[in-house]
């Protein structure tokens, strides 16, 4: 993957330059933004990675002269603005993601791949959260080791978990999400299901949040 | 005695009030001491003018007789102002007035004896002369009566007087009372302008105080502005040193290292997680204390709790403390979401940090009459009552807790809670035997929405689940 990274900061430029380079991404790295506007016209990248306090042009400005020429390339904002106004114009001007500074690399990481795959357009790709993995397409769950098919209620409510790891889901929500519209809901079904899912995945599996809901728990 | 003379003393209202009811009475007793001696003055004038007549009645015919009817007078046992007639010159013993008979014609007083006289002498005839005269003691009691006749009035309108001004003067310092009641109900970080036009009733006296003040007020409304801005600007400036280290830390992290250097690592590595954690805190702070430019908004608690816990759960986890919600919680309360999210993610914070492992944590909702309280409780050790006041100090941490928080969660929640005018309350949790702390943030009351939640809200259902 080869990567525009667009940062001023030469302690922040250097490091993240390395961390991708560690994660085995092409990196070009520019510190202002005109140098930002005149790569993204000569080089074709999978991502930019753009600071928005820059010199001579603005992060701001740059996000919004590359979206107007037409370029969808996935953008990742990480800058150290944090009000909220800041964060709804830079994904109202076409950003796909945000992160905030101070941030970890393996975060930066991830969110990069998640941009990228979207706009790939790979349709539902593997779903993990770093003990489970749920491949949507054959219905397979694994853990462990163990890997196994699941039926397609328990497949329903794991995904609607694992879409999000860490996201509490109530019984209302994981009930809409295992019935159609015009069936008849069962009292119990969740813990039904739930129980099923633990006893083939692990019973750490699921875990329930006392009052409000369920949840797979994040990176493992 | 002491507390009302510096009343009076630093009370405009009270000093005025005294002062002119001190001159109200002054010139009432001089106005009583003058019209005293004035009508004391005219009574003898009159009295005199009245001899003089009546000695105008005496002629050479009569004055035999009534100079006879004179000589039973005696004055010590008939009280009235007797006017006694007597010729002069023939000596007589029993004359009431004894008179040189050289004294010339005119009026005057005269002491006989032990008494004092107001005499007329006319010239009748030729030798025949005559001395009409009063005693001055009962034409004094006259005069007196009539004087102190005229005093009346001013003894019973002096003191109505003082109380008509007392009146007036408070009907007009009353724009200033209300005025004080005003700004004394303003929140403490209102440092907005005080309204000069806003009252017709104010006096103009007053308004080039009010402008000063203004001034004052807004310069110091630009140096606490500009104080908060610092703190931010500083925290924010720290993010990028910090992210730098945080990275360069990430990396070092999955390179090989001995077992000493990954001991130190790792020491090294918690004390960047802490400074991480009380820059943001201090940015929270300082957004706390500006707003964060959302207007107030109604917030769902069900949603915001939900947040809060898909945040705190690893931490809660990693403690062994079971978090959880009780009881209904769908309920709006009047706080944006950012706001409610920064009050939660402290309380439970707060609550994880300072309960013991295997502990307990809950989070709950009340409603009484349109109020809502949120309640976060822990079996933790609790805060000692007497430092209960203590904990929202910036920076201040129970002794002997061990926590190595920022200090600043509680003082965060307090300065959110002052600005969406919700209150903060700290008291025993309702387990009381295992000890624990009870938060509650009471909001301010609210009609709730017409139409309550929307499907993503919708955790309603969330009956006790067998786990």
């Amino acid at each position: 993957m080869r990567v525009l990274l667009v940062e001023d900061d030469w302690m922040i430029g250097e490091v993240v330059r390395d961390a991708l380079k560690d994660a085995s991404c092409g990196v070009d790295w520019v510190r202002d933004g005109q140098q930002a506007l005149s790569a993204v016209k000569v080089h074709s990248y999978e991502a930019i990675l753009l600071d928005l306090g820059l010199p001579k042009v603005d992060g701001m400005s740059v996000l919004c002269a590359i979206r107007a020429s037409n370029n969808a390339i996935p953008i990742l904002i990480i800058t150290a603005r944090d009000a909220v106004v800041d964060r709804i114009r830079g994904l109202d001007s076409g950003a796909d993601d945000y992160v905030l500074k101070p941030f970890e690399m393996s975060e930066v990481l991830a969110r990069l791949r998640a941009i990228v795959r979207r706009r790939a357009g790979v349709a539902a790709p593997v779903l993990t959260n770093g003990t489970i993995s749920l491949d949507p397409a054959t219905h397979e769950a694994s853990s462990l080791g163990i890997s196994l098919r699941l039926s397609g209620r328990e497949f329903a409510l794991l995904q609607a978990l694992m879409i999000r790891p860490g996201a509490i889901l109530s019984r209302t929500e994981l009930e809409d999400r295992i019935y159609g519209w015009n069936e008849e809901v069962e009292s119990n079904a969740v813990e039904f299901l739930i129980h099923s899912l633990r006893r083939k995945l692990g019973s750490e599996t699921i875990k329930n949040v006392r009052g409000v809901g369920w949840m797979v728990s994040k990176g493992g | 005695m002491d507390g009302i003379e510096r009343r009076v003393g630093q009370s405009l209202q009270l000093r005025l009030s005294m002062w002119l009811a001190i001159a109200v009475l002054l010139s009432a007793v001089a106005a009583g001491i003058f019209s005293f001696k004035a009508a004391f003055h005219e009574a003898n004038e009159i009295q005199d003018q009245q001899l003089k007549e009546v000695a105008t009645l005496v002629t050479a015919e009569n004055v035999d007789s009534m100079a006879a009817g004179s000589v039973h007078y005696v004055p010590e046992f008939e009280p009235e102002a007797k006017v006694v007639v007597q010729k002069l010159g023939n000596v007589n013993t029993q004359r009431l007035l004894d008179l040189p008979p050289t004294l010339p014609d005119g009026m005057r007083t005269l002491t006989l004896g032990n008494r004092e006289w107001r005499v007329v002498v006319r010239t009748l005839a030729p030798g025949i002369r005559v001395a009409v005269g009063q005693q001055t003691s009962d034409r004094n009691e006259i005069a007196r009566n009539s004087a102190v006749a005229t005093l009346i009035p001013f003894l019973v309108l002096a003191p109505v007087l003082v109380g008509v001004v007392f009146l007036l003067v408070r009907h007009m310092f009353k724009p200033l009372a209300r005025l004080a009641a005003e700004l004394d109900v303003r929140p403490d970080h209102d440092l907005s302008e005080i309204r000069v036009t806003g009252d017709p009733q104010l006096p103009a006296e007053i308004v080039p105080f009010l402008v000063a003040n203004n001034r004052m007020l807004a310069r110091v409304d630009q140096s606490v502005a500009l104080q908060r801005r610092f703190i931010a600007d500083a925290a924010h400036e720290l993010r990028s040193p910090l992210t730098v280290l945080l990275l360069q830390a990430e990396r070092l992290d999955v390179s090989e290292m001995s077992t000493q250097a990954r001991e130190r690592f790792t020491a090294l590595s918690n004390g960047l997680t802490r400074t991480r954690a009380l820059v943001e805190q201090l940015l929270t702070l300082a957004h706390a204390q500006e707003g964060n430019g959302i207007e107030a908004d109604l917030s769902p608690v069900a949603l915001a709790f939900r947040r809060v816990l898909e945040d705190l759960i690893p931490l809660a986890q990693a403690r062994q403390i079971d978090i959880g919600v009780t009881g209904d919680s769908d309920i709006w309360v009047p706080a944006n979401e950012a706001d409610l999210g920064a009050v939660l993610k402290n309380l439970v914070d707060n609550a994880i940090r300072y309960t013991p492992a295997g502990g307990r944590v809950d989070l709950s909702v009340h409603t009484n009459n349109n109020q809502t309280s949120i309640v976060v409780e822990d079996t933790g050790p609790g805060i000692p009552v007497d430092e209960r006041a203590r904990v929202f100090d910036r920076f201040y941490r129970v002794l002997g807790s061990g926590q190595s928080g920022s200090g600043l969660g509680l003082s965060i929640v307090q300065t959110i809670a002052t600005r969406i005018g919700a209150s903060l309350t700290l008291g025993d949790a309702a387990w009381n035997e295992q000890g624990g702390l009870r938060v509650t943030v009471t909001f301010p009351r609210i009609d709730q929405p017409a139409e309550l939640v929307d499907s993503t809200y919708n955790c309603r259902k969330s009956r006790e689940p067998v786990a």
